[in-house]
C-alpha cells in the first residue's frame, strides 16, 4: 500500500529535513517552523510508529542525554519510504499541475 | 508542571508513552529558553498533553480499550441517577458540598500565593526594589536607583514608577468622592499592554516639567463620576485643589498598579534627588524578549555590587531585587525578604498545607458516599454474579462501578464549581470589607474560576468517584467467585463490616460540634443585633473622612505632617462650623471609633482604690476606648448618668479626664464609685514593665450608659472609657468619622454633605457615608453567610449519617428477611426480635456521639473554652434530634422486616 496521508508526508519530509537529528521535540518543530502548524507530539509518534510498522522509516535509540530523561529515539528515511514519498508528491504536483493560476485568482475572490 | 508531569503520567498511553512525556518536558523548557512566558508555555504544554493524550488513546489497540471504560459504563451511570434519586440527591450534594469547599479555597490560595496578573504576557512584568539588609525591609526611596537602573538595564524594558495616591475628583455637581489613584510613569501603559477604551494613555511628554495637567481615568469612574460621557476627552476635572484635563479612558477591569482608577503622570526629576533620597516610589519593567527572570537579576545583581562599590556610604547594605510584579506589590506590604526565604516554595508549604484538610474533608465525605453505594451494589448482587458467570472480569465490573460514580461526581462537580464560584466572589467581598474596611483588592484577584481550579476540581471529582466507587466495587466482587463456585447466585453473600461501621460512627462524630459553631455565629450576630444604644441610630449619619496630603491648601509653608494635621484639624471646625450653619443639621460631633463598630482593645490597671477581681488569664484589664468630640454625648443625646460630661477645656488638662461607661464600673471596679479614680494603659506583654512607669494616668469624670463598645455579656470588652478630642486634628494618623444629626430620611443629606465638604477644601475625602444603625451592616452578612454555610454543612452532615443508616439497616433486614420470618414463625418475642436488629445502629450512633463528645472537649479544652448551661442545652437537644433522627432510619426497616408474612419470608431468597 503506497498511500501516504498529508500528516504522513509532513512527518517524512521533516525526517529527510533534519537528517541524523530526527526525533520527537525535533520534528515538531520543524513542522511548527515550517507550516505554521501545532501538532501534538502523541500525532507524531502515532503516525511514527506506523510509519514504522510499513517499514518506511527506522528508529534506533540513541546516546543517553544529559537530565533526566531516557536516551532520544531517532527515526531515519528508508528507501522504501522514500518512495512512497516521491510517489506522493508526484501525484500531487500532476493532479496540481496548471491549475495554480485559477487556483490563486479563487482563492483571492 | 510537576502536575502536569503528573497527568501525563496517567493520561498518554501506549508504547511512546515515556517518549511523548520526555518531549513535553523538553518542549517545556526550550519554549522558557526561548523567552516564551512561563505561562504561555505552560499553556503549550497543556494543549500538547490533551492532544497527545486523545490521539494515544484512540490508538490502542482494540483489545486494551475494551479494558477501559465503555460509552455503555458511563450510560448505565446516568440510568442509576435516574433510577436511585435518593442517593442520587444525598450523595451529589454531599459531594458537591465538598467541592464546593475543596475548589474555591484552592482558588483563593492560587490567587494570594501564585497570583496570575490578567494583562497580555503578565508574568513578564516584574517589581524592583532595593532591600536593606539591617532593617530587613524596603528602601522606597528609590528615586535615584530607579534613574539608574532605567538607563543601564538591558534586561528589563520599560522601566517605570508609581506612587500610590488618593485624590478627591470633584464632579460638576461641586460634591467630591476620593479615588484611588497613581501617579505613575507613561510606561505603565506599555508594560501593561491595555489600549485605552476612549483618548490615549499617559505619554512620555505628559512627565515633562511644566507640561499641561492630565489625567487618565478609570471606566469605574467614568460612568460613575461623569455619567459615561462619551466626549469626556479634553474636558477639564478638579483633582482636590488641582485641575487636570482628561486624556484618557481605560477599559473596565483595568487597575494597574494594584488597585487604580486614576492616573497622573509621575513628575520627578531625579536628577535633583540625593541618593536614598525624595519620593517613595515602586518599580516596575517588563523583562526583555527572550530575557529570564535569573538572567535579569544576574544582571541587577551586578549593577548593584557595582553602586554599592561606587557609594559604599548609602549603598552598602542595599541589595537590589528582581521579583515577578505580584510577588514584589504583596511582598511590599507584607516585608517578606527574598533573601531569606524561598517564596515560591514557602507559597506551596502554605497551599498544600491549606488545602490538605479539605481534601481529607472530601474523602471523609465520599467514604459515606461509598457507603450508599455499596448498599446499591448490594442490591444488585444478582446482576452482578450473572454478569460475572457470563464472562465480565472483576475489573470490568469495577471499571462499571466507578464510571457509575463518575457520573454521580461530574453531576456533583457541575454544582460545586458554580457554589464555588460564589464562595471566591464571596471570599474577596469578605477581605474588602473586613480586613480592608472598604478598601480594594489587588487587580489580578478576580471573582472566578481559573483553568487550573476547574482542573483541581476535576481530579477532586475523580479521586471522589475513586472512593465512592471503587472501595464499595471491590468489596462487593470480592465473594463473585466463590458465590459462583458454590452456586450460590443472589444468597446474600455481602455483608457490612467493620469499614462501614467506621464510616457511620466518624460521619456521626464530626457533626456533634457543628451546632456549637452556629449557635456561637448566631449568638454573635444576635448579641450586634440587639446592642441598645438608646438613641435613633437612623437619624444621625456617619463618614468617614481624609484629606489628600499632595493636594490640600497649605495654610503656612511648613510641609510637616504636624502642620498637615493642623491644616486638617482647621478644615474639619470649619466644616463642622459650616453644618452645623445648615437648617437641616441640630448636631455633628467626631469620633474615631462609633457604636457598634469593632473597638480595639487594650490594656489597663487602675489606682488603689480598689476594684473588681482580675481575670487569671489576664495581667490586666481588657477593655475598649475610643476618642471622641467634647460634644459627642450631646450631640447623640446619651445623658451623663454621675460627673460630667466633656468640655472644650479637658485637653489641656494636666488630669487627662475620661467618661468610662456603666460597664466599666461594675466590671473593672467592681460597682465602687468611678469618679475622680485613675486608670492608665499597661503594656499587652506581661514581663514588658520598662514603658508602664511612663504612661500617663487618666482621672475619671464622668459615667455614661453603654454605647456598643463590644457584643455579648461575655465579654469583657464591653467595659470602656472615652478620651476627648478637641475635633479632627487630635484623632492623627486614623481616619476621624463625623456624626451628623439630621433627623428624617439621614441618607437624603449625603450629597449637600459632599458639596459642603468640597467647598471647604477640596482636597477633603468623604467616604463610607451611612446611617448610624446600617454601620454594622457587612459583619451582620458575614455571620449570616456562615451561620448558613455551616448549617448547610450540618444538614449535609446529618442526611448523609441518616440516608447511611437507612442504606445498611434495609440492606441488613433484607438479608435476614428469611430468618426473621422463621423466628416470628416460631414464636420469638417480637420486641426481642427488634431490639436485636436495632442493637447495631443504636451502638453507632451510641459511638458517633461519644467520639464527637470527645472530639468537641478536646476542641473546647484547646481553645480555653468553658461551655454555659445554654451551651450545654443546645447540644443535648441537637445530639437528641440526631439520634431521633437516626434511629428513625433504623425503625422504618426492622418495622417492614417484622410485618413480613412467615410464608413470604420463607419464600424469599435470603
Amino acid at each position: 500500500m503506497s498511500y501516504l496521508g498529508e500528516f504522513e508526508q509532513l512527518i517524512l519530509f521533516s525526517v529527510l529535513h533534519l537528517g541524523d537529528d530526527a526525533y520527537g521535540v525535533a520534528i515538531r518543530e520543524s513542522i511548527e517552523e515550517r507550516t505554521g502548524r501545532t501538532v501534538s507530539s502523541g500525532a507524531i509518534y502515532t503516525t511514527l510508529g506506523r510509519l514504522e510498522e510499513r517499514g518506511l522509516v527506522t528508529a534506533r535509540i540513541g546516546e543517553p542525554t544529559p537530565g533526566p530523561g531516557r536516551p532520544r529515539k531517532y527515526y531515519r528515511l528508508e528507501p522504501a519510504g522514500a518512495r512512497v514519498l516521491m510517489e506522493a508528491y508526484e501525484t500531487m504536483q500532476a493532479m496540481a499541475g496548471g491549475l495554480i493560476p485559477r487556483l490563486t485568482e479563487l482563492a483571492q475572490r | 508542571m510537576m502536575f502536569l508531569r503528573v497527568l501525563a503520567r496517567l493520561l498518554i498511553r501506549g508504547g511512546s508513552a515515556s517518549y511523548i512525556r520526555d518531549d513535553l518536558e523538553e518542549l517545556f523548557q526550550r519554549d522558557l529558553a526561548r523567552g516564551t512566558s512561563r505561562g504561555r508555555a505552560l499553556w503549550r504544554c497543556w494543549t500538547n498533553l490533551l492532544g497527545s493524550a486523545a490521539i494515544t488513546w484512540r490508538a490502542r489497540p482494540r483489545a486494551a480499550r475494551d479494558g477501559g471504560f465503555s460509552a455503555l459504563d458511563f450510560k448505565l451511570g446516568f440510568r442509576m441517577l435516574v433510577k436511585y434519586p435518593g442517593l442520587t440527591l444525598v450523595g451529589g450534594l454531599a459531594i458537591a458540598f465538598a467541592l464546593c469547599i475543596g475548589a474555591g479555597t484552592f482558588e483563593l490560595l492560587t490567587q494570594v500565593f501564585q497570583p496570575r496578573l490578567p494583562l497580555p504576557d503578565g508574568d513578564r512584568i516584574v517589581g524592583l526594589r532595593l532591600w536593606h539588609l539591617p532593617s530587613t525591609g524596603v528602601e522606597e526611596q528609590a528615586l535615584f536607583d530607579f534613574a539608574l537602573w532605567r538607563d543601564e538595564l538591558d534586561s528589563v524594558e520599560d522601566l517605570g514608577a508609581f506612587r500610590l495616591v488618593q485624590r478627591n475628583l470633584i464632579a460638576a455637581d461641586g460634591a467630591g468622592e476620593p479615588v484611588n489613584a497613581a501617579e505613575i510613569s507613561a510606561t505603565a501603559f506599555r508594560v501593561a499592554g491595555v489600549p485605552p477604551l476612549l483618548g490615549r494613555p499617559l505619554v512620555d511628554e505628559d512627565e515633562r516639567p511644566g507640561a499641561p495637567p492630565v489625567v487618565v481615568i478609570g471606566h469605574d469612574v467614568w460612568r460613575s463620576r461623569l455619567s459615561g460621557d462619551p466626549g469626556v476627552i479634553g474636558r477639564t476635572v478638579r483633582l482636590g485643589n488641582a485641575q487636570a484635563m482628561v486624556v484618557g479612558v481605560m477599559p473596565g477591569g483595568f487597575a494597574f498598579p494594584i488597585a487604580q482608577s486614576l492616573w497622573t503622570p509621575l513628575r520627578v526629576d531625579a536628577s535633583t534627588v540625593g541618593r536614598r533620597q525624595g519620593p517613595q516610589i515602586h518599580v516596575f519593567g517588563r523583562l526583555a524578549p527572550g530575557v529570564s527572570l535569573d538572567a535579569a537579576e544576574a544582571e541587577l545583581t551586578a549593577l548593584g555590587r557595582a553602586v554599592s562599590a561606587e557609594f559604599p556610604d548609602t549603598h552598602e547594605h542595599l541589595r537590589p531585587q528582581i521579583l515577578p510584579y505580584a510577588h514584589s506589590v504583596l511582598s511590599m506590604s507584607v516585608g517578606i525578604s527574598h533573601d531569606e526565604l524561598d517564596l515560591a516554595g514557602l507559597a506551596a508549604l502554605l497551599r498544600t498545607t491549606l488545602n490538605l484538610p479539605l481534601v481529607l474533608f472530601l474523602v471523609l465525605v465520599c467514604g459515606n458516599v461509598a457507603l450508599l453505594m455499596f448498599a446499591r451494589a448490594a442490591t444488585r448482587e444478582s446482576e452482578i454474579i450473572v454478569r460475572s458467570a457470563l464472562g465480565a472480569s472483576r475489573r470490568r465490573i469495577i471499571l462499571q462501578l466507578f464510571a457509575e460514580a463518575l457520573v454521580l461526581g461530574a453531576f456533583a462537580a457541575v454544582i460545586g464549581l458554580a457554589a464555588a464560584g460564589s464562595v471566591v466572589r464571596w471570599g474577596l467581598w469578605t477581605v474588602e470589607t473586613q480586613a480592608l474596611d472598604g478598601g480594594r483588592l489587588p487587580f489580578w484577584f478576580r471573582g472566578s474560576l481559573s483553568s487550573g481550579t476547574v482542573l483541581y476540581a476535576c481530579l477532586l471529582t475523580v479521586l471522589g468517584a475513586a472512593i465512592a466507587g471503587i472501595a464499595p466495587a471491590l468489596k462487593v466482587t470480592r465473594g463473585v467467585g466463590v458465590s459462583l463456585r458454590q452456586a450460590t447466585a443472589g444468597g446474600g453473600g455481602f455483608r457490612f463490616g467493620g469499614l462501614w461501621t467506621a464510616v457511620i460512627v466518624s460521619q456521626i462524630a464530626v457533626t456533634v460540634p457543628f451546632p456549637l459553631f452556629v449557635w456561637a455565629m448566631r449568638v454573635e450576630a444576635a448579641a450586634i443585633r440587639a446592642v441598645d444604644v438608646g438613641f435613633p441610630e437612623s437619624e444621625y449619619l456617619s463618614v468617614r473622612l481624609r484629606m489628600d496630603r499632595e493636594t490640600a491648601r497649605p495654610i503656612s509653608s511648613d510641609t510637616s505632617a504636624a502642620a498637615f494635621a493642623a491644616n486638617f484639624t482647621v478644615q474639619l471646625q470649619e466644616l463642622e462650623r459650616r453644618l452645623e450653619a445648615e437648617p437641616a443639621v441640630t448636631g455633628v460631633t467626631f469620633a474615631d471609633r462609633l457604636p457598634r463598630m469593632y473597638h480595639d482593645w487594650k490594656l489597663i490597671e487602675v489606682d488603689e482604690g480598689g476594684a473588681a477581681p482580675l481575670d487569671p488569664r489576664w495581667h490586666a484589664y481588657r477593655i475598649s476606648s475610643a476618642t471622641v468630640g467634647a460634644d459627642y454625648f450631646d450631640v447623640l443625646g446619651v445623658p451623663i448618668l454621675a460627673g460630667r460630661g466633656f468640655h472644650s477645656g479637658d485637653l489641656a488638662d494636666d488630669d487627662r479626664p475620661v467618661i468610662v461607661n456603666q460597664s466599666f464600673v461594675e466590671r473593672v471596679l467592681g460597682g465602687r464609685n468611678p469618679l475622680g479614680r485613675r486608670l492608665r494603659y499597661v503594656p499587652y506583654a506581661r514581663d514588658e514593665r520598662r514603658t508602664e512607669e511612663d504612661e500617663p494616668w487618666y482621672r475619671i469624670v464622668g459615667v455614661v450608659r453603654d454605647l456598643g463598645m463590644a457584643y455579648g455579656t461575655n465579654d469583657p470588652k464591653v467595659a470602656g472609657f472615652y478620651h476627648p478630642a478637641a475635633g479632627g486634628g487630635s484623632l492623627e494618623g486614623i481616619a476621624p468619622r463625623m456624626v451628623l444629626h439630621v433627623g428624617g430620611d439621614a441618607v437624603s443629606f449625603a450629597p449637600r454633605l459632599r458639596g459642603i465638604a468640597a467647598a471647604v477644601d477640596p482636597a477633603l475625602r468623604l467616604d463610607r457615608i451611612m446611617p448610624l444603625d446600617r454601620i454594622v451592616d457587612a459583619e451582620l452578612q458575614f455571620y449570616r453567610f456562615w451561620t448558613w454555610l455551616l448549617l448547610l454543612g450540618t444538614a449535609i452532615a446529618l442526611l448523609l449519617s441518616l440516608a447511611g443508616i437507612y442504606a445498611v439497616m434495609s440492606f441488613t433486614v433484607a438479608q435476614r428477611t428469611r430468618e426473621i420470618g422463621i423466628r416470628v414463625a416460631l414464636g420469638a418475642d417480637r420486641r426481642r426480635v427488634f431490639a436485636e436488629i436495632f442493637r447495631r445502629p443504636l451502638a453507632q450512633v451510641g459511638f458517633g456521639i461519644l467520639a464527637g463528645g470527645g472530639l468537641l472537649a478536646v476542641m473546647l479544652f484547646g481553645g480555653g473554652v468553658t461551655l454555659s448551661l445554654v451551651n450545654v442545652a443546645v447540644l443535648v437537644a441537637y445530639v437528641a434530634i440526631m439520634a431521633a433522627v437516626c434511629m428513625l432510619a433504623s425503625v422504618v426497616p426492622t418495622r417492614r422486616a417484622l410485618a413480613v408474612e412467615p410464608g413470604t419470608a420463607l419464600r424469599s431468597d435470603g
